[in-house]
Protein backbone atom coordinates (compact mmCIF):
# COMPACT_ATOMS: atom_id res chain seq x y z
CA UNK A 1 0.00 0.00 0.00
CA UNK A 2 0.80 3.52 -0.75
CA UNK A 3 0.47 5.15 2.80
CA UNK A 4 3.07 2.58 4.60
CA UNK A 5 6.04 5.24 4.37
CA UNK A 6 5.81 8.87 5.64
CA UNK A 7 3.35 10.32 8.32
CA UNK A 8 0.07 8.48 8.15
CA UNK A 9 -2.61 11.08 7.31
CA UNK A 10 -5.03 11.85 9.88
CA UNK A 11 -8.14 9.97 9.93
CA UNK A 12 -11.45 9.53 11.86
CA UNK A 13 -11.48 5.97 13.66
CA UNK A 14 -13.90 4.16 11.69
CA UNK A 15 -16.74 2.71 13.27
CA UNK A 16 -15.87 -0.93 13.43
CA UNK A 17 -12.73 0.35 15.40
CA UNK A 18 -14.61 2.22 17.85
CA UNK A 19 -16.74 -0.74 18.65
CA UNK A 20 -14.27 -2.72 19.20
CA UNK A 21 -12.55 -0.64 21.14
CA UNK A 22 -15.17 0.16 23.95
CA UNK A 23 -16.63 -2.09 26.47
CA UNK A 24 -19.82 -2.90 25.27
CA UNK A 25 -19.71 -5.74 22.74
CA UNK A 26 -17.66 -7.65 25.85
CA UNK A 27 -20.30 -7.37 28.28
CA UNK A 28 -22.77 -7.74 25.75
CA UNK A 29 -20.54 -10.78 24.67
CA UNK A 30 -20.37 -12.28 28.05
CA UNK A 31 -23.36 -11.89 28.80
CA UNK A 32 -24.62 -13.85 25.86
CA UNK A 33 -22.43 -16.69 26.67
CA UNK A 34 -24.17 -16.92 30.38
CA UNK A 35 -27.41 -16.77 29.04
CA UNK A 36 -27.38 -19.82 26.81
CA UNK A 37 -25.14 -21.83 29.41
CA UNK A 38 -27.62 -21.01 31.98
CA UNK A 39 -30.51 -21.83 29.18
CA UNK A 40 -28.51 -25.28 28.20
CA UNK A 41 -28.14 -26.43 31.72
CA UNK A 42 -31.76 -25.57 32.93
CA UNK A 43 -32.92 -27.68 30.60
CA UNK A 44 -30.62 -30.22 30.57
CA UNK A 45 -30.41 -30.62 34.50
CA UNK A 46 -33.01 -28.29 35.61
CA UNK A 47 -34.89 -29.11 38.96
CA UNK A 48 -37.58 -27.71 40.42
CA UNK A 49 -35.32 -24.67 41.80
CA UNK A 50 -33.40 -23.84 38.89
CA UNK A 51 -35.91 -22.02 36.28
CA UNK A 52 -34.39 -21.60 32.63
CA UNK A 53 -33.03 -18.21 31.57
CA UNK A 54 -36.49 -17.64 29.29
CA UNK A 55 -38.37 -18.20 32.36
CA UNK A 56 -36.67 -16.15 34.81
CA UNK A 57 -36.61 -13.09 32.20
CA UNK A 58 -40.27 -13.93 31.56
CA UNK A 59 -40.70 -13.78 35.59
CA UNK A 60 -38.91 -10.50 36.21
CA UNK A 61 -41.65 -8.77 33.73
CA UNK A 62 -44.09 -10.10 35.01
CA UNK A 63 -43.05 -9.30 38.64
CA UNK A 64 -42.08 -5.75 37.34
CA UNK A 65 -45.80 -5.39 36.61
CA UNK A 66 -46.95 -7.35 40.05
CA UNK A 67 -47.48 -3.51 42.90
CA UNK A 68 -46.34 -6.18 45.34
CA UNK A 69 -43.16 -6.11 44.13
CA UNK A 70 -42.65 -2.24 44.15
CA UNK A 71 -44.63 -1.98 47.84
CA UNK A 72 -41.08 -4.34 48.49
CA UNK A 73 -38.70 -1.92 46.12
CA UNK A 74 -40.16 0.78 48.51
CA UNK A 75 -39.89 -0.63 52.03
CA UNK A 76 -36.56 -2.05 51.57
CA UNK A 77 -35.64 1.11 49.89
CA UNK A 78 -36.32 2.82 52.91
CA UNK A 79 -33.67 1.40 55.28
CA UNK A 80 -31.36 1.37 52.47
CA UNK A 81 -31.66 5.04 51.95
CA UNK A 82 -31.54 5.84 55.77
CA UNK A 83 -28.96 3.18 56.73
CA UNK A 84 -26.61 4.74 54.04
CA UNK A 85 -26.95 8.04 54.18
CA UNK A 86 -26.26 7.91 57.90
CA UNK A 87 -23.04 5.78 57.14
CA UNK A 88 -22.29 8.73 54.59
CA UNK A 89 -22.97 11.47 57.06
CA UNK A 90 -20.93 9.56 60.21
CA UNK A 91 -18.26 8.06 57.78
CA UNK A 92 -16.81 10.79 55.96
CA UNK A 93 -16.17 13.26 59.11
CA UNK A 94 -14.74 10.42 60.92
CA UNK A 95 -12.83 8.65 58.53
CA UNK A 96 -11.19 12.58 57.79
CA UNK A 97 -10.19 13.13 61.44
CA UNK A 98 -8.58 9.51 61.97
CA UNK A 99 -6.74 10.11 58.90
CA UNK A 100 -5.48 13.52 60.13
CA UNK A 101 -5.15 12.56 63.53
CA UNK A 102 -2.95 9.34 63.94
CA UNK A 103 -2.79 9.12 67.72
CA UNK A 104 -6.67 8.73 67.26
CA UNK A 105 -6.21 5.57 64.34
CA UNK A 106 -4.33 3.92 66.91
CA UNK A 107 -7.26 3.21 69.27
CA UNK A 108 -9.76 2.39 66.36
CA UNK A 109 -7.70 0.57 63.76
CA UNK A 110 -8.43 -2.73 65.51
CA UNK A 111 -12.42 -2.43 66.23
CA UNK A 112 -12.12 -0.83 62.13
CA UNK A 113 -10.77 -4.17 61.51
CA UNK A 114 -12.78 -6.07 63.11
CA UNK A 115 -16.02 -3.95 61.54
CA UNK A 116 -14.39 -4.95 58.09
CA UNK A 117 -14.20 -9.02 58.98
CA UNK A 118 -16.85 -9.71 60.92
CA UNK A 119 -19.46 -11.93 59.39
CA UNK A 120 -22.59 -9.34 59.61
CA UNK A 121 -24.80 -12.40 59.43
CA UNK A 122 -23.39 -13.31 62.73
CA UNK A 123 -24.61 -10.21 64.29
CA UNK A 124 -27.95 -10.23 62.89
CA UNK A 125 -30.03 -12.22 65.39
CA UNK A 126 -28.28 -10.07 68.41
CA UNK A 127 -29.55 -6.69 66.71
CA UNK A 128 -32.85 -8.03 66.42
CA UNK A 129 -33.16 -9.39 69.85
CA UNK A 130 -31.95 -5.39 71.10
CA UNK A 131 -34.23 -3.58 68.81
CA UNK A 132 -36.78 -5.63 67.68
CA UNK A 133 -37.95 -6.43 63.88
CA UNK A 134 -38.60 -3.21 62.71
CA UNK A 135 -36.93 -0.20 60.10
CA UNK A 136 -34.63 0.39 63.45
CA UNK A 137 -32.64 -2.84 63.01
CA UNK A 138 -32.99 -2.61 59.35
CA UNK A 139 -31.16 0.93 58.98
CA UNK A 140 -28.44 -0.27 61.91
CA UNK A 141 -27.43 -3.03 59.56
CA UNK A 142 -27.64 -0.97 56.20
CA UNK A 143 -25.11 1.38 58.20
CA UNK A 144 -23.03 -1.53 59.50
CA UNK A 145 -22.79 -3.14 57.13
CA UNK A 146 -21.50 -0.04 54.99
CA UNK A 147 -19.99 2.51 56.84
CA UNK A 148 -16.43 0.69 57.10
CA UNK A 149 -15.74 1.27 53.23
CA UNK A 150 -16.87 4.44 53.73
CA UNK A 151 -14.55 5.30 56.94
CA UNK A 152 -11.21 3.74 55.40
CA UNK A 153 -11.48 5.05 52.49
CA UNK A 154 -11.51 8.80 53.62
CA UNK A 155 -8.80 8.30 56.10
CA UNK A 156 -6.75 6.61 53.32
CA UNK A 157 -8.00 9.83 51.30
CA UNK A 158 -7.15 12.21 53.81
CA UNK A 159 -3.77 10.71 55.06
CA UNK A 160 -2.75 10.36 51.19
CA UNK A 161 -2.52 14.10 50.22
CA UNK A 162 0.57 15.48 49.63
CA UNK A 163 2.55 16.92 52.56
CA UNK A 164 3.98 18.98 50.32
CA UNK A 165 0.73 20.70 49.03
CA UNK A 166 0.33 21.37 53.24
CA UNK A 167 3.41 22.58 53.47
CA UNK A 168 2.98 24.92 50.30
CA UNK A 169 -0.36 26.36 51.81
CA UNK A 170 1.00 27.33 55.00
CA UNK A 171 4.05 29.39 53.08
CA UNK A 172 1.40 31.43 51.47
CA UNK A 173 0.14 31.62 55.47
CA UNK A 174 -2.99 29.87 55.35
CA UNK A 175 -4.86 29.23 58.95
CA UNK A 176 -5.33 25.48 59.70
CA UNK A 177 -8.82 26.11 58.70
CA UNK A 178 -7.96 27.19 55.36
CA UNK A 179 -5.66 23.91 54.86
CA UNK A 180 -8.77 22.01 55.45
CA UNK A 181 -11.20 23.40 53.35
CA UNK A 182 -8.49 24.24 50.56
CA UNK A 183 -6.17 21.29 50.28
CA UNK A 184 -7.31 18.34 52.95
CA UNK A 185 -10.68 17.83 51.94
CA UNK A 186 -10.47 18.23 47.84
CA UNK A 187 -7.60 16.08 47.91
CA UNK A 188 -9.37 13.11 50.01
CA UNK A 189 -12.81 13.63 47.62
CA UNK A 190 -11.24 11.52 45.44
CA UNK A 191 -10.96 8.66 47.92
CA UNK A 192 -13.92 9.47 49.48
CA UNK A 193 -16.20 9.22 46.04
CA UNK A 194 -14.67 5.40 46.30
CA UNK A 195 -15.67 4.49 49.38
CA UNK A 196 -19.07 5.66 49.04
CA UNK A 197 -19.50 3.82 45.91
CA UNK A 198 -17.93 1.13 47.47
CA UNK A 199 -19.76 1.38 50.29
CA UNK A 200 -22.94 1.26 48.48
CA UNK A 201 -22.69 -2.11 47.36
CA UNK A 202 -21.92 -3.48 50.93
CA UNK A 203 -25.26 -1.34 51.89
CA UNK A 204 -27.79 -3.17 48.98
CA UNK A 205 -25.87 -6.18 50.35
CA UNK A 206 -26.88 -5.41 53.75
CA UNK A 207 -30.66 -4.34 53.13
CA UNK A 208 -31.16 -7.97 51.20
CA UNK A 209 -29.30 -10.04 53.33
CA UNK A 210 -30.92 -8.69 57.23
CA UNK A 211 -34.26 -9.07 55.22
CA UNK A 212 -33.44 -12.74 54.40
CA UNK A 213 -32.01 -13.68 57.89
CA UNK A 214 -33.97 -12.52 59.94
CA UNK A 215 -36.92 -9.35 59.41
CA UNK A 216 -38.80 -11.31 56.64
CA UNK A 217 -40.35 -8.42 55.20
CA UNK A 218 -39.87 -6.37 51.91
CA UNK A 219 -37.77 -7.80 48.90
CA UNK A 220 -36.33 -10.37 51.42
CA UNK A 221 -39.78 -11.56 52.42
CA UNK A 222 -40.96 -11.48 48.78
CA UNK A 223 -37.25 -13.95 48.19
CA UNK A 224 -38.44 -16.15 51.06
CA UNK A 225 -42.36 -16.54 50.13
CA UNK A 226 -41.58 -17.80 46.29
CA UNK A 227 -38.81 -19.95 47.36
CA UNK A 228 -41.68 -21.70 50.26
CA UNK A 229 -44.01 -21.67 47.48
CA UNK A 230 -41.19 -23.49 44.50
CA UNK A 231 -41.94 -20.33 42.93
CA UNK A 232 -38.24 -20.15 41.30
CA UNK A 233 -38.77 -17.96 38.10
CA UNK A 234 -40.21 -15.63 40.42
CA UNK A 235 -37.64 -16.30 42.92
CA UNK A 236 -34.51 -16.22 40.40
CA UNK A 237 -36.94 -12.41 39.03
CA UNK A 238 -36.73 -11.04 42.56
CA UNK A 239 -33.18 -11.14 42.52
CA UNK A 240 -32.63 -9.96 39.07
CA UNK A 241 -34.22 -6.62 39.81
CA UNK A 242 -32.15 -6.06 43.37
CA UNK A 243 -29.19 -6.70 40.70
CA UNK A 244 -30.35 -4.26 38.61
CA UNK A 245 -31.14 -1.86 41.45
CA UNK A 246 -27.89 -2.16 42.84
CA UNK A 247 -25.78 -2.42 39.57
CA UNK A 248 -28.04 1.50 38.17
CA UNK A 249 -27.20 2.90 42.32
CA UNK A 250 -23.40 2.06 41.61
CA UNK A 251 -23.18 3.25 37.83
CA UNK A 252 -24.88 6.52 38.97
CA UNK A 253 -22.03 6.53 42.38
CA UNK A 254 -19.23 6.21 39.68
CA UNK A 255 -21.09 9.40 37.34
CA UNK A 256 -20.99 11.58 40.57
CA UNK A 257 -17.33 10.76 41.12
CA UNK A 258 -16.05 11.60 37.44
CA UNK A 259 -18.00 14.67 37.87
CA UNK A 260 -17.03 15.88 41.23
CA UNK A 261 -13.03 14.80 40.55
CA UNK A 262 -12.65 14.98 36.89
CA UNK A 263 -8.65 15.43 37.89
CA UNK A 264 -8.34 12.22 39.36
CA UNK A 265 -9.12 10.40 36.19
CA UNK A 266 -6.78 13.32 34.15
CA UNK A 267 -4.07 11.90 37.05
CA UNK A 268 -4.15 8.27 37.06
CA UNK A 269 -4.77 7.93 32.81
CA UNK A 270 -1.29 10.50 32.70
CA UNK A 271 2.69 9.44 34.24
CA UNK A 272 2.66 12.26 37.07
CA UNK A 273 6.02 13.64 35.66
CA UNK B 1 18.30 42.62 53.23
CA UNK B 2 18.10 39.23 54.91
CA UNK B 3 20.43 38.60 57.95
CA UNK B 4 21.02 35.40 59.34
CA UNK B 5 23.14 35.33 62.88
CA UNK B 6 24.13 31.76 64.86
CA UNK B 7 21.78 29.82 63.37
CA UNK B 8 21.62 26.12 65.01
CA UNK B 9 19.22 23.54 64.09
CA UNK B 10 19.33 19.80 64.89
CA UNK B 11 17.00 16.63 64.42
CA UNK B 12 16.86 13.79 65.93
CA UNK B 13 17.96 11.35 63.66
CA UNK B 14 16.01 7.73 63.12
CA UNK B 15 18.97 6.20 65.13
CA UNK B 16 18.23 8.39 68.15
CA UNK B 17 21.60 10.35 67.30
CA UNK B 18 21.74 14.08 66.94
CA UNK B 19 22.14 15.57 63.36
CA UNK B 20 23.28 18.70 63.17
CA UNK B 21 21.47 20.19 60.25
CA UNK B 22 22.51 23.71 60.79
CA UNK B 23 25.65 24.38 62.55
CA UNK B 24 26.60 28.35 63.50
CA UNK B 25 25.14 30.10 60.04
CA UNK B 26 26.12 33.53 59.79
CA UNK B 27 24.63 35.28 56.14
CA UNK B 28 23.61 38.57 54.78
CA UNK B 29 21.73 38.77 51.93
CA UNK B 30 21.63 42.48 49.82
CA UNK B 31 18.84 43.90 48.98
CA UNK B 32 17.82 42.59 45.44
CA UNK B 33 20.51 40.02 45.35
CA UNK B 34 20.03 36.48 43.72
CA UNK B 35 21.98 34.34 45.75
CA UNK B 36 22.28 31.00 44.80
CA UNK B 37 23.09 28.37 47.74
CA UNK B 38 25.20 24.77 46.65
CA UNK B 39 26.16 21.91 48.66
CA UNK B 40 25.63 18.37 48.42
CA UNK B 41 22.60 16.63 49.35
CA UNK B 42 21.96 16.57 52.89
CA UNK B 43 23.92 19.60 54.09
CA UNK B 44 21.01 21.21 54.79
CA UNK B 45 20.59 23.68 52.14
CA UNK B 46 16.62 23.16 52.52
CA UNK B 47 16.25 23.33 56.12
CA UNK B 48 18.20 26.71 56.33
CA UNK B 49 15.54 28.00 53.35
CA UNK B 50 12.57 26.80 55.17
CA UNK B 51 13.74 28.40 58.19
CA UNK B 52 14.26 31.75 56.45
CA UNK B 53 10.12 30.82 54.90
CA UNK B 54 9.21 30.45 58.32
CA UNK B 55 8.10 27.24 57.72
CA UNK B 56 9.90 25.14 60.30
CA UNK B 57 11.66 26.36 64.03
CA UNK B 58 15.02 26.40 64.94
CA UNK B 59 17.25 25.93 67.96
CA UNK B 60 19.34 29.44 68.45
CA UNK B 61 19.74 32.35 66.35
CA UNK B 62 18.30 34.83 65.00
CA UNK B 63 16.99 36.00 61.17
CA UNK B 64 16.05 39.25 60.56
CA UNK B 65 14.52 40.68 57.05
CA UNK B 66 14.51 44.28 57.01
CA UNK B 67 14.83 44.68 60.71
CA UNK B 68 11.45 42.47 61.28
CA UNK B 69 12.34 39.06 63.10
CA UNK B 70 11.21 35.81 61.46
CA UNK B 71 8.11 34.11 63.55
CA UNK B 72 6.47 32.69 60.30
CA UNK B 73 5.43 32.27 56.93
CA UNK B 74 5.05 36.21 56.33
CA UNK B 75 3.83 38.18 53.14
CA UNK B 76 7.25 39.57 52.42
CA UNK B 77 8.05 36.23 51.15
CA UNK B 78 7.05 33.21 49.13
CA UNK B 79 8.39 30.06 47.78
CA UNK B 80 8.54 27.74 44.73
CA UNK B 81 9.20 24.62 45.32
CA UNK B 82 10.93 21.46 43.99
CA UNK B 83 7.86 19.14 43.40
CA UNK B 84 5.85 22.42 41.97
CA UNK B 85 3.28 21.85 44.60
CA UNK B 86 0.00 22.55 42.52
CA UNK B 87 -3.10 21.51 43.31
CA UNK B 88 -4.42 18.96 40.69
CA UNK B 89 -7.87 19.57 41.68
CA UNK B 90 -7.33 23.25 40.76
CA UNK B 91 -7.15 25.13 37.50
CA UNK B 92 -3.89 26.95 36.22
CA UNK B 93 -5.77 30.08 37.26
CA UNK B 94 -6.91 29.14 40.32
CA UNK B 95 -3.53 27.90 41.46
CA UNK B 96 -1.91 31.14 40.21
CA UNK B 97 -4.45 33.30 42.05
CA UNK B 98 -4.19 30.71 45.69
CA UNK B 99 -1.15 32.58 47.51
CA UNK B 100 -3.36 36.06 46.68
CA UNK B 101 -6.39 34.05 47.90
CA UNK B 102 -4.89 32.74 51.25
CA UNK B 103 -3.63 36.11 51.89
CA UNK B 104 -7.24 37.72 51.83
CA UNK B 105 -6.56 39.89 48.01
CA UNK B 106 -10.17 40.26 46.61
CA UNK B 107 -11.52 38.08 43.52
CA UNK B 108 -11.57 41.03 40.71
CA UNK B 109 -8.02 41.96 41.02
CA UNK B 110 -6.33 38.37 42.20
CA UNK B 111 -7.53 36.97 38.73
CA UNK B 112 -6.51 40.15 36.80
CA UNK B 113 -3.27 40.07 38.37
CA UNK B 114 -3.05 36.02 38.05
CA UNK B 115 -4.12 36.56 34.18
CA UNK B 116 -0.85 39.21 33.82
CA UNK B 117 1.77 36.59 35.33
CA UNK B 118 0.61 33.50 33.61
CA UNK B 119 1.24 35.59 30.41
CA UNK B 120 4.75 36.39 32.12
CA UNK B 121 5.85 33.07 32.58
CA UNK B 122 4.05 32.00 29.03
CA UNK B 123 1.40 30.28 29.58
CA UNK B 124 -1.46 32.41 28.14
CA UNK B 125 -4.20 30.34 26.64
CA UNK B 126 -3.71 27.44 29.46
CA UNK B 127 -5.60 29.39 32.59
CA UNK B 128 -8.42 26.46 32.58
CA UNK B 129 -6.15 23.70 31.98
CA UNK B 130 -5.19 21.35 35.65
CA UNK B 131 -1.67 20.34 36.35
CA UNK B 132 -2.34 16.99 34.85
CA UNK B 133 -2.15 18.06 31.67
CA UNK B 134 1.00 20.13 32.13
CA UNK B 135 4.92 19.22 31.72
CA UNK B 136 6.74 19.55 34.32
CA UNK B 137 8.82 22.43 32.82
CA UNK B 138 5.09 24.15 32.21
CA UNK B 139 4.21 23.07 36.09
CA UNK B 140 7.14 24.84 37.42
CA UNK B 141 5.93 28.31 35.23
CA UNK B 142 3.02 27.56 37.34
CA UNK B 143 4.51 27.63 40.59
CA UNK B 144 6.83 31.07 40.03
CA UNK B 145 3.99 32.90 38.84
CA UNK B 146 2.12 31.78 42.20
CA UNK B 147 4.82 32.74 44.10
CA UNK B 148 5.43 35.97 41.94
CA UNK B 149 1.68 37.22 42.33
CA UNK B 150 1.66 37.69 45.87
CA UNK B 151 4.50 40.83 45.27
CA UNK B 152 7.16 39.26 47.77
CA UNK B 153 10.24 40.97 48.61
CA UNK B 154 12.10 37.90 48.99
CA UNK B 155 11.44 34.67 46.74
CA UNK B 156 12.64 31.24 48.25
CA UNK B 157 13.53 29.15 45.12
CA UNK B 158 14.29 25.19 46.73
CA UNK B 159 16.01 23.58 43.79
CA UNK B 160 13.20 24.58 41.15
CA UNK B 161 14.38 22.98 38.31
CA UNK B 162 15.43 19.54 40.25
CA UNK B 163 13.01 17.97 38.15
CA UNK B 164 12.77 18.80 34.74
CA UNK B 165 14.89 18.32 31.90
CA UNK B 166 17.67 20.17 30.39
CA UNK B 167 16.57 21.91 27.93
CA UNK B 168 13.67 23.24 29.79
CA UNK B 169 16.22 24.43 32.76
CA UNK B 170 17.46 26.21 30.30
CA UNK B 171 14.63 27.96 29.09
CA UNK B 172 13.47 28.56 32.58
CA UNK B 173 16.41 30.00 34.30
CA UNK B 174 16.68 32.50 31.37
CA UNK B 175 13.22 32.97 31.78
CA UNK B 176 13.42 33.58 35.83
CA UNK B 177 16.76 36.31 35.42
CA UNK B 178 14.34 38.08 32.82
CA UNK B 179 11.52 38.19 35.56
CA UNK B 180 14.04 39.12 38.07
CA UNK B 181 15.80 41.35 36.42
CA UNK B 182 13.01 43.76 35.50
CA UNK B 183 11.85 44.21 39.24
CA UNK B 184 12.79 44.56 42.51
CA UNK B 185 13.49 41.62 44.04
CA UNK B 186 15.75 39.47 46.33
CA UNK B 187 16.08 36.21 45.41
CA UNK B 188 17.43 33.13 47.69
CA UNK B 189 17.89 29.55 45.02
CA UNK B 190 19.02 26.42 46.33
CA UNK B 191 20.41 24.18 43.79
CA UNK B 192 23.16 21.06 43.56
CA UNK B 193 24.44 21.85 40.09
CA UNK B 194 27.45 24.60 40.11
CA UNK B 195 26.79 25.08 36.76
CA UNK B 196 22.95 26.69 37.53
CA UNK B 197 24.76 28.04 40.86
CA UNK B 198 27.31 30.39 39.00
CA UNK B 199 24.94 30.92 35.69
CA UNK B 200 22.16 32.66 37.60
CA UNK B 201 24.03 34.00 41.16
CA UNK B 202 25.47 37.52 42.52
CA UNK B 203 26.94 35.27 45.22
CA UNK B 204 26.98 31.39 45.47
CA UNK B 205 27.16 30.39 48.84
CA UNK B 206 28.71 26.99 48.97
CA UNK B 207 27.88 24.64 52.32
CA UNK B 208 28.92 21.50 53.69
CA UNK B 209 27.46 18.56 54.79
CA UNK B 210 27.45 16.94 58.49
CA UNK B 211 27.28 19.71 60.49
CA UNK B 212 25.63 22.08 57.60
CA UNK B 213 27.68 24.81 57.39
CA UNK B 214 28.81 27.54 55.77
CA UNK B 215 32.28 26.86 53.95
CA UNK B 216 32.93 29.82 51.68
CA UNK B 217 31.05 32.69 49.90
CA UNK B 218 32.16 33.41 46.22
CA UNK B 219 31.36 36.16 44.44
CA UNK B 220 30.01 35.56 40.51
CA UNK B 221 31.57 39.25 39.16
CA UNK B 222 30.04 38.05 35.32
CA UNK B 223 28.33 41.59 34.06
CA UNK B 224 24.04 41.73 33.98
CA UNK B 225 22.02 41.44 32.82
CA UNK B 226 22.73 37.47 31.68
CA UNK B 227 19.26 36.76 30.28
CA UNK B 228 19.75 37.61 26.76
CA UNK B 229 22.26 35.19 26.00
CA UNK B 230 22.77 32.74 29.06
CA UNK B 231 24.63 30.17 26.67
CA UNK B 232 27.36 32.97 26.37
CA UNK B 233 27.28 33.42 29.41
CA UNK B 234 28.32 29.62 30.26
CA UNK B 235 31.40 30.14 27.99
CA UNK B 236 33.04 32.91 29.59
CA UNK B 237 36.48 32.53 30.91
CA UNK B 238 35.18 33.61 34.28
CA UNK B 239 32.33 31.37 34.79
CA UNK B 240 34.56 28.23 33.76
CA UNK B 241 37.26 29.54 35.82
CA UNK B 242 34.68 29.71 39.03
CA UNK B 243 32.91 26.17 38.15
CA UNK B 244 36.22 24.35 38.04
CA UNK B 245 36.95 26.59 41.63
CA UNK B 246 33.92 24.99 42.81
CA UNK B 247 34.16 21.91 41.82
CA UNK B 248 37.60 21.55 43.42
CA UNK B 249 35.67 22.94 46.72
CA UNK B 250 33.13 20.17 46.24
CA UNK B 251 35.54 17.34 45.68
CA UNK B 252 37.80 18.23 48.86
CA UNK B 253 34.64 17.73 51.07
CA UNK B 254 33.71 15.04 49.50
CA UNK B 255 37.11 13.63 50.47
CA UNK B 256 37.49 14.92 53.81
CA UNK B 257 33.91 13.38 54.50
CA UNK B 258 35.29 10.01 53.10
CA UNK B 259 38.35 10.36 55.08
CA UNK B 260 36.02 11.48 58.16
CA UNK B 261 34.02 7.89 57.92
CA UNK B 262 37.21 5.83 56.85
CA UNK B 263 38.57 7.18 60.39
CA UNK B 264 35.60 6.06 62.09
CA UNK B 265 35.39 2.65 60.94
CA UNK B 266 39.31 2.02 61.11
Amino acid sequence: MSTLAGPLPPRRRGLLRRIADSDRPYQILTFVVFAVVWEVYARQWGGLLIPTFGETVAATFELLGDPELWHALYVSNQALAIGFGIAVVVGVPVGIVLGRFPTLERFSDVYLNILLVTPMAAIIPLLVMSVGFGLTSRVILVTVFSIVMVIVNSRTGVRGVDPGLIEMARSFGASERQIWREILLPGALPAIMTGIRLGLGRAVTGMVIVELLMVSVALGGLILEYRGLFMAPLLYGTIVIILAEALLLISVARWCERKLTPWARTNSAKDPR
Amino acid sequence: MIEISGLHKSFVGQDGSTVNALDDVNLTVNENEFLTVLGPSGCGKTTLLKAIAGLIGWDSGDIVIDGQPVRGPGPDRSMVFQNFALMPWATVLDNVAFGMRMRGVGKAEREERARTLIKTVGLSGFETKRPGELSGGMQQRVGIARALAVRPKVLLMDEPFGAVDEQTRRLLQEELLGIWEGQQLTVVFITHSMEEAVLLGDRVVLMSARPGRIAEIVPVPMARPRSHDIGAVGRSPEYVQITAYLWDRLRDMHEEHRDVRAGVTA
